[in-house]
């Protein structure tokens, strides 16, 4: 009963329209779903069993509908990670498993940084005022990306085709391990990866399509993993807010990555770096002086 | 070309040998208890019965990939196409 009255189903609904948008948007989900509750007075424990469990829900939700929104492109691209093991090589027209073991090799680092850091960098950074300043240091690191980046020809119409010639298996590496950031509430996962391909040349349309294709098995994984919390004895008294702020998000994710999958055809990362900056700033400030 | 060849296959060698130590290190992780790990292991606590199932995935996935790395590493060298 005491669980029920933490996440009631509207704030269940807020912070799950939240999270689908803050995920993908590269503006920090952990961030926000630090930032948003202390704001606004409401008293859930960052680091409580009730909360992360209802997290689990919300980023299973958003990483079912990254799969199903580029359905099509997994099971070419599964396809091409097959015929890649069978011939044992990599053919130079074969696209689909070029950018299937980029996503491999980019999966890795961060998958591995994620396992061993997770728990004690959201232990570490719990803190609405941390979460603050490192908001406004993701602005600067979208700003810095902008600033920075590689502008390389884009010789081919296909956006697969791009991605795979552009991107080497290290900078693979260094777009996966980039991902990692987003570990620390306030950093955004997403726009650590597009600004990691912004770096390495990719245009923002493909830097966004190579963020989204990363984080589908991270944050799949990642929620899979502590699945079984759900389930359990933790999922007691918040499941059916747990599944409320699924849909709320699975919702605002997918109006979120059709969105910014159009955005990025023609627009840059500016808007949300000065967003982060003043977001965070301010919200640096309220939390100094409350 | 034979010394690069010769590299290959130690690194192939390596590799396989890295991949298998590692998901062998990966199911010690997932049967036993931290206070059952060997000392020299991360994770490894006097008196707890805490089971490390991430580190264990961690070394798993490291594992899986270098025995693919080796797989592909140890794939026969194409002879290019006869000229016309």
């Amino acid at each position: 009963m005491i669980l029920a009255s933490l996440i009631s189903y509207p704030r269940a609904i807020i912070l799950g329209l939240v999270q689908g948008v803050t995920e993908l948007f590269p503006i920090s989900s952990l961030g926000h779903s630090v930032i948003i509750p202390s704001l606004l007075g409401w008293n859930i424990h960052q680091n409580a069993d009730y909360f992360l469990t209802f997290l689990v829900a919300t980023h299973l939700a958003t990483a079912i509908v990254l799969l199903g929104f580029f359905w099509r492109d997994w099971v070419r691209i599964v396809k091409g990670l097959g015929r890649s093991l069978r011939d044992r090589g990599i053919a130079p027209d074969d696209t689909d498993a070029k950018l299937g073991w980029l996503l491999v090799v980019g999966t890795i680092p961060a998958g591995i940084l994620g396992l061993l850091l997770q728990d004690k960098l959201r232990t570490l950074f719990d803190s609405p005022r941390a979460a603050s300043i490192f908001l406004a240091l993701n602005g600067v690191m979208l700003f810095a990306a902008e600033r920075m980046r590689r502008r390389a020809p884009q010789t081919d119409s296909d956006d697969d085709t791009r991605i795979s010639r552009q991107v080497g298996w290290s900078q693979a590496v260094g777009v996966g391990a980039a991902q990692s950031l987003g570990l620390i509430p306030g950093f955004s996962r997403s726009g650590a990866a597009m600004s990691g391909g912004l770096f390495f040349g990719l245009s923002h349309k493909d830097a966004a399509r190579f963020a989204f294709l990363l984080a589908t098995p991270i944050i799949g994984a990642a929620a899979l993993l502590k699945l079984p919390q759900l389930a359990g004895t933790q999922g007691n008294g918040v499941r059916g807010q747990a599944l409320a702020g699924a849909l709320a998000a699975a919702f605002s994710a997918y109006l979120s990555v059709r969105f910014l999958m159009r955005y990025f055809e023609t627009k840059t990362l500016i808007p949300f770096a000065i967003y982060c900056l003043a977001a965070g700033i301010a919200a640096s400030i309220y939390f100094a002086v409350s | 070309m034979l010394p690069l060849m010769r590299n290959d296959r130690w690194l192939v060698i390596a590799a396989v040998i890295l991949g298998v130590v590692l998901i062998v290190i990966s199911i010690v992780y997932f049967a036993e208890p931290a206070k059952s790990l060997p000392s020299f292991f991360p994770g490894h606590q006097a008196g707890s019965s805490h089971h490390h199932t991430k580190h264990g995935i961690a070394a798993l996935l490291l594992g899986i990939a270098c025995l693919v790395f080796a797989w592909f590493r140890s794939a026969p060298k194409k002879s290019p196409p006869a000229p016309a």
